[in-house]
């Protein structure tokens, strides 16, 4: 492609997203990666579109949107990648007050929560644990297989005019007069007036050439898969209680324990959102924790076998917020990264604001709590 | 021989002598496949035969995914090719 | 303490020579009796040189320094500060052994190519038919074909005609004229003339004649297709030739078990015929401290190497000096594991057997249509991608059966090569063994 309108930088969910947003609103876009398609953090996702692990705020009002539009990508692009709104349950173990507060809160900005008692909690998802009595349904929660997202989305941009090149890394970002100009990669030099960077863990990377500066560091999170099984598991479930101290404060209720089933038979067990701990290499002590949480929400699991585990790199800002918006620093560069364990859910809606902003339209809610600006004070 | 082994397979009786796997056992009889596949119903037996290749997979007293290569067969086993 | 993990030839001569010098060794294997997939057997080894395997059998089992634990299934390993910690399932239960020093011998299993039809009941690795046989006293069937290339299928067709199988076919794919590529290997292996020797008797006084330059192209219901390739293991439009038959074992050599050092955090090298093993130094010492490795899993190259490897691990463990003497031969074997490789290489034509319909993935049932489509149509462009999306490899097996040949099948679509990094990432499997969660999260059954 000689001269595209944009170049988006990164073929995972969020640049793919990006890239057909724009290429729908006619522009003419380049996506470059340093690999292939969802080679990097989206390779390693669950695809989880929650809801139901947001507080009120900025980042839920983009969850809502978001998830609303995966469903709209989905016509748009075709019914490929295993979308479905099975629902989240949220399971408490003793004391259910703060869930109970979460939801009515989320409930009052647009989420829809249905409180569970002990028997229809149980006819959700029967093999619980008999002890559990109560929790909450979102049935907004959905899923996806997010590498074939990505993979037919960047096919869908492809066909509507758009490029897509990989083993592209970028050395360089052409910068002039403050102003991205284009960049130079591995596979050659691309201008373009507006450049996207949408490379995760790797986003401060692209700033930094540019001259600029993202605060976004990775931070490892795992994910056990066991071998095919029954159907066990119905929805997506949450822990609520992962940390034993539940009351202390809201981010404790969203470090939770999530089990799902897939359609291949196996069972997921992964942590939605944890902000705590979960550093480190292979750890087989955390292995062991998630592996006890899951058997004890879900007793019959315990003869089920482990079969891998993985790790995946989330890209995370110090305020946990995503990051979307113009750089600070350089003009035409924009960002749309950071998006931490959410990143699958969020991309849609990230893209659609991505876009209004480049056009200059209004959008569906007000980006400045997502601006790259936000980092200033604290740049070096 | 001092012992017979004697469990089932599939509900049928199926002898062998101490110490063989579940696979030996049932192919000894005459009867090649272990299993059929989840998705395409295809007929699977042993491939491997040493525990690497998980194709001989069967289910044992109610437990799945177990390996008909390294199982060593044991008197009033119940083996099923799927649960 | 050593703690040695794999009981064939190499742990074997590992756990000997450690124990020979003072050293206390707990030896772990997966299997119920001693001896690996080389020494397989049920009442007394058979086969070539077996006494040595007698041998160092008795001084196994008449050691005090030598803790025996078989049927023991390594599932993680773990550094616990200087200490090494092996976690390892037995008989439903989780255990695990905490040591100094630990020595990895796991060994190798074969290499198998996809063709339509190996998925079917009856079609088998040759080591299947030898542990079936050797291991349970059982026979694949009466009427068997031997193919693949390389020497191990001579022991697996001579056991078969001495247990009383018809060897209707054996089918060697590589001439062994490529034998003359490597006259020095073979100066200084004289002993291997003993052993072939050995072997063309056998086959004479069963009346087998081996046949090269031909491969099982497909096996379905009783039906073996013999086809004629040429030097690239390509099918000559030629003479193809269908014979009744029970099984098929069809093996390309092997493929080191690279889970457990690769789990310890070794170093891994690709080598020139793009087979992943370790690396260590001259000593056996991977990268990791306190962590040797010998045999297979350092390079494919028969239990006489895997023998000196272990002895010189198990040696350098208890701090022992390595002799010139012991070095020279090891120097002597890894020539012939060089002349192994350069005579039996696995060349690319054998992508051409498939159909598009042909399970390249047996787990997940994944066909080779499946991975065209998800390098043409969705942009896979190495075999992770490609896992992703088709999940060839995500099953039960980890991809120890297809990730090399998923790889190599995605690098001939591309047009690029398989990477290193690609090859030694394909290898890294946290969890060696199934482990229940029941049991992982508290440790109780």
């Amino acid at each position: 492609m000689r001269s595209p309108d944009a170049i988006v930088i990164g073929a995972g969910i969020v640049g793919a997203s990006s890239a057909l947003s724009l290429t729908n609103a006619g522009l003419r876009v380049l996506v470059i990666d340093r690999g292939a398609v969802s080679s990097g953090t989206t390779g390693a996702g669950e695809g989880n579109i929650l809801v139901s692990d947001k507080d009120p705020g900025p980042e839920l009002t983009l969850a809502l949107q978001s998830r609303d539009l995966w469903f709209e990508m989905q016509e748009d692009v075709g019914d490929s990648f295993e979308l479905e709104a099975k629902g989240g349950v949220v399971v408490a173990r003793n004391d259910d007050r703060p869930l109970i507060k979460l939801a009515s809160e989320q409930s009052q900005h647009g989420v829809v929560t249905q409180k569970l008692d002990h028997d229809s909690l149980h006819q959700l998802e029967p093999y619980l644990h008999p002890d559990l009595h109560s929790g909450i349904f979102y049935p907004q929660d959905a899923q996806c297989q997010p590498m074939l997202a990505a993979a037919h989305v960047i096919r869908t941009v492809v066909s509507r005019g758009g490029a897509f090149i990989s083993q592209a890394k970028v050395t360089r970002v052409i910068v002039e007069n403050s102003r991205v100009a284009g960049v130079e990669t591995s596979q050659g030099i691309f201008r373009a007036p507006i450049v996207v960077n949408a490379t995760g863990t790797w986003a401060g990377e692209i700033a930094t050439m540019a001259g600029s500066h993202l605060p976004i560091a990775p931070r490892k999170g795992f994910i056990l898969v066991t071998e095919p099984t029954k159907k066990y598991v119905f929805h997506k479930v949450y822990d609520s209680d992962y940390v034993s101290n539940v009351a202390s404060s809201d981010a404790d209720l969203q470090t939770s324990t999530v089990v799902e089933g897939t359609r291949s038979g196996t069972i997921l067990i992964g942590a939605s959102r944890e902000r705590i701990g979960f550093d480190g290499s292979m750890n087989y002590e955390i292995l062991r924790r998630l592996a006890a949480q899951a058997t004890s929400l879900f007793p019959i699991l315990r003869d089920v076998q482990l079969l891998r585990a993985y790790r995946g790199f989330r890209p995370y800002a110090p305020d946990h917020l995503p990051v979307i918006g113009e750089d600070g620093k350089v003009g035409g560069l924009w960002h749309s990264a950071g998006h931490e364990g959410a990143g699958i859910g969020l991309a849609p809606g990230s893209a659609a604001l991505i876009t209004d902003a480049i056009l200059g339209k209004k959008s569906f809610m007000d980006c400045s709590p997502f601006s790259p600006r936000r980092f200033a004070r604290v740049a070096v | 021989m001092s012992e017979i082994i004697s469990f089932t397979f599939n509900g049928r009786q199926v002898q062998c002598e101490p110490g063989q796997s579940i696979a030996a056992a049932v192919i000894n009889t005459g009867t090649l496949s272990l299993r059929t596949t989840r998705f395409g119903e295809d007929p699977r037996s042993i491939f491997c035969g040493i525990g690497i290749c998980f194709d001989c997979v069967v289910v044992v007293d109610g437990v799945a995914n177990q390996r008909a290569c390294l199982v060593t067969a044991q008197s009033g086993m119940k083996v099923e090719s799927r649960s | 303490m050593i703690i040695v993990i794999g009981a064939g030839p190499a742990g074997l001569a590992a756990a000997e020579a450690a124990a020979r010098n003072g050293s206390d060794v707990a030896l772990i294997d997966s299997a119920p009796r001693i001896g690996g997939q080389y020494w397989r057997h049920r009442t007394e080894v058979s086969g070539y040189r077996s006494n040595r395997a007698e041998a160092l059998f008795a001084k196994i089992k008449t050691s005090r320094s030598v803790t025996y634990i078989s049927e023991a299934s390594v599932w993680s390993i773990e550094r616990d500060g200087s200490l090494i910690r092996v976690n390892y399932l037995q008989g439903g239960t989780e255990s695990s052994l905490t040591a100094e020093k630990l020595i990895i011998a796991t060994g190798a299993y074969d290499r198998s190519l996809p063709f339509p039809g190996w998925d079917q009941p009856g079609s088998m690795t040759p080591g299947a038919v030898q542990a079936l046989y050797k291991g349970h006293g059982v026979l694949a069937g009466k009427r068997v074909v031997v193919a693949g290339t390389g020497p191990f299928l001579l022991p697996v067709a001579t056991t078969l005609a001495e247990a009383g199988v018809e060897i209707v076919g054996l089918y060697e794919a590589h001439s062994p004229l490529r034998w003359t590529l490597s006259p020095v290997a073979l100066i200084f292996n004289l002993s291997k003339f003993a052993e072939l020797i050995y072997y063309w008797r056998l086959l004479a006084k069963h009346g087998i004649r081996p046949q090269f330059g031909r491969v099982v192209t497909s096996f379905a219901h009783g039906q073996a297709t013999i086809s004629h390739v040429d030097s690239d293991f390509r099918m000559k439009a030629k003479r193809a030739q269908t014979i009744e038959v029970d099984a098929v074992a069809v093996g390309w050599g092997f493929l080191p078990d690279l889970t457990l050092g690769g789990i310890a955090g070794c170093k891994q090298r690709v080598v020139s015929d793009g087979t992943t093993v370790f690396d260590v130094d001259r000593n056996q010492l991977s990268s990791q401290p306190n962590v040797w490795i010998a045999g297979e899993a350092t390079g494919i190259g028969g239990a006489d190497l895997s023998l000196l490897e272990g002895e010189i691990a198990g040696l350098a463990a208890s701090g022992q000096e390595i002799s010139s003497r012991l070095r020279i031969k090891r120097f002597a074997k890894e020539l012939f594991a060089q002349a192994l490789s350069r005579s039996y290489p696995i060349r690319d034509g054998w992508k051409s057997w498939s159909n598009e319909d042909t399970v390249i993935c047996r787990c997940e049932e994944v066909t080779l249509a499946n991975i065209k489509e998800s390098v043409v149509e969705l942009g896979a462009e190495d075999s992770r991608t490609a896992k992703l999306f088709t999940r060839a490899g995500m099953g039960l097996c980890q991809g120890r059966v297809c990730s090399r040949n998923v790889a190599e099948i995605v690098a001939g679509l591309t047009g690029c090569s398989v990477s290193d990094e690609e090859r030694i990432a394909s290898s890294n499997r946290p969890i060696a063994a199934p482990i229940s969660l029941g049991l992982l999260g508290d440790g109780k059954k």
